[in-house]
């Protein structure tokens, strides 16, 4: 169980504004991706820790998120890095979509709940039955569970992890 | 099954694969390039892996940073030079013969028919123009996939573009990718889905405009997009690529989960007005329209093809006094041919700046990037704000024929009533 409160986004909120451009050159690496994370997104997030310092631990979102083509993994290292546990929305854009996969940070597809929620409510996250719970509105939203593959992946912390496994004790992929 | 789907099947060892499906796939070829290749490295590295699946088939490429324009730059690409160097990679296209990645890709045979190829950046998409499986990962995927030779995948449902009529004068591929665009809108539609484009008017499309239709996939959200091979993809192939292929088509029986008919015999030129991809127009609603930066190269649009129908367009003519034009060849083939053709002597004839094959200003981070105040006419394929540099920058996305007309007037023109 996941605790903790949340950011409401709008539609759209594009990659290319949660890692700005001067930043996409930088190393990957969350505490340092965290620093400007967001700062595209809104002008209040446009100084350094200005998202993370908001302490939120959800991200709330409609439509595509974190689209905009780019496949940078500096998008999901800043958001880890600034204390992200899980980002609901409508939808993902593909790119960061695998890319949070791969981290082992849930992207998780919950239709409609961009319009129960406002930034600040207090949300409460079981990502064994996908039950998302806004204790501030007492509301409760249903998510599209992941795929097995999803959460093998996601208990191993991540792809590297799960290969770096399979390689060392001499399994096959796939 | 698609074509997609059958690939996928034939590239996980299986009979079928359904949508929806979750499978590890033999990759062709792997793709990574300059500013994220060495991560790519280090992380292939931290696998407890020193040699790559197969040499000839790690593709390594120079062209975001090239040439250096600041010793950030600089000093990367010399940890990158030392680590492809490291690993022993058979084709590294380094400056002197570097190339946009996905045209390298695709023009020096790497991406072959039948096959699956990923790359490090987004628009590896372009791939599917050879009847291949395209696919843009992060550096994670590609690592993984240097060590093992596999990446996975969820096979996406199929939409089909049928796409028939007749091509018309100063009428390119570009202004059916942006026509898409301002139809499918970015509302999440094709989100996932691989676009598969047949019909009559892609039988007749060049490599060149399968590779700019199958590149800007990626920016409507799609998993990729794919054109079947045909003579056309053969002939092309042929003399380069680096493979075996096998020229899988889709079942008659296929089943697509979208369908849609464009004729092109009505398409205009298509503009996207600034901020926004899917805000597209066509030309006669901008026609006037002022501005001071235009831009042909990147991976969309920098081809021999391109740069031909813009010397047609510029020939014996002069680039407005308010209008800066830069020119990017694709790779350094394409700048070579592009120079026995003539076609640079008459740009630069006209007035245009020609610079070395890299991405250029198209990502905002090198040669000719966008400051306050500029109004660029650019054929690149991306034009939120910032992407070419300034916030305070606007950016029109067009066709390589419409900036060309238009270079010419100093304000956005239909090149077919140019003359």
């Amino acid at each position: 169980m996941i605790k903790g409160k949340c950011w409401v986004a709008s539609d759209y909120v594009m990659a290319y504004d949660i890692i700005i451009q001067q930043f996409w050159t930088s190393p990957i690496d969350p505490l340092l991706n965290s620093e400007w994370v967001m700062a595209g997104v809104e002008e209040s997030f446009n100084k350094e820790n200005g998202f993370k310092n908001e302490g939120y631990t959800f991200i709330i979102a409609a439509h595509n998120f974190a689209g905009g083509g780019k496949s940078i993994e500096h998008v999901i290292a800043g958001l880890m890095g600034a204390g992200i546990k899980a980002v609901f929305a409508d939808s993902f854009a593909r790119l960061q979509f695998r890319n949070a996969i791969n981290y082992g940070l849930p992207f998780v597809t919950c239709t409609d709940i961009a319009q129960g929620c406002e930034t600040g409510d207090e949300i409460e996250y079981d990502p064994d039955s996908g039950l998302i719970k806004n204790i501030s509105k007492g509301t409760t939203f249903q998510s599209v569970p992941a795929a097995p593959f999803v959460a093998e992946v996601g208990k191993a912390g991540g792809l590297m992890n799960y290969v770096r496994d399979k390689i060392s004790n001499g399994e096959a992929i796939g | 099954m698609t074509i997609t789907e059958k690939i996928m099947a034939k590239q996980s060892g299986r009979e079928k694969v359904a949508p929806g499906e979750l499978v590890w796939v033999d990759v062709h070829t792997v793709m990574t390039m300059d500013y994220l290749g060495k991560t790519c490295f280090d992380k292939f590295n931290s696998l407890g892996k020193t040699e790559v699946f197969d040499k000839d088939r790690v593709i390594c490429v120079s062209d975001h940073l090239v040439p250096p324009p600041n010793q950030k730059f600089a000093t990367m690409l010399n940890e990158w030079r030392a680590v492809v160097k490291k690993h022993d990679i058979t084709h590294f296209y380094d400056l002197g013969r570097q190339g946009i990645a996905h045209q390298i890709m695709v023009e020096q045979g790497h991406v072959l028919p039948g096959t699956i190829s990923i790359g490090t950046d987004s628009h590896a998409n372009t791939y599917g123009a050879a009847g291949a499986v395209g696919n843009a990962v992060g550096v994670t995927d590609a690592a993984v996939a240097m060590a093992t030779g596999k990446a996975w995948f969820r096979v996406p449902e199929s939409v089909r573009f049928n796409i028939v009529g007749e091509w018309q004068p100063y009428i390119m591929a570009k202004d059916l990718s942006l026509h898409i665009m301002g139809m499918m809108h970015w509302n999440g539609h094709l989100i996932y889905k691989t676009l598969e484009f047949t019909g009559p008017a892609i039988s007749s499309l060049s490599m060149a405009g399968r590779m700019t239709l199958c590149n800007m996939t990626v920016d409507l959200g799609a998993k990729n997009g794919i054109i079947a091979p045909d003579h056309i993809t053969a002939d092309y192939l042929d003399g380069v690529a680096k493979g075996d292929w096998d020229m899988i088509q889709s079942d008659e029986e296929a089943k697509y989960v979208a369908e849609y008919t464009i004729n092109v015999s009505d398409l205009g030129p298509t503009v996207a007005l600034p901020d926004k991809l899917d805000d597209t127009v066509p030309v006669e609603n901008v026609i006037g329209t002022k501005f001071n930066k235009a831009f042909v190269g990147t991976c969309t649009n920098g081809r021999l093809e391109d740069l031909a129908i813009m010397a047609d367009i510029m020939k014996d003519k002069q680039i407005h006094r308010d209008v800066n034009m830069i020119v990017v060849p694709a790779s350094q083939t394409v700048y070579l041919d592009a120079l026995r053709a003539g076609y640079l002597e008459t740009l630069i004839l006209a007035g245009a700046a020609i610079d070395t094959p890299s991405c250029a200003a198209c990502a905002g981070i090198h040669t000719g990037v966008a400051g306050d105040g500029d109004i660029v006419l650019s054929a690149g394929n991306r034009n939120m704000k910032g992407r070419m540099g300034s916030k305070n920058a606007q950016i029109y996305l067009t066709s390589p024929a419409v900036v060309a007309a238009s270079a010419i007037r100093g304000e956005i023109t239909d090149p077919r009533t140019f003359n």
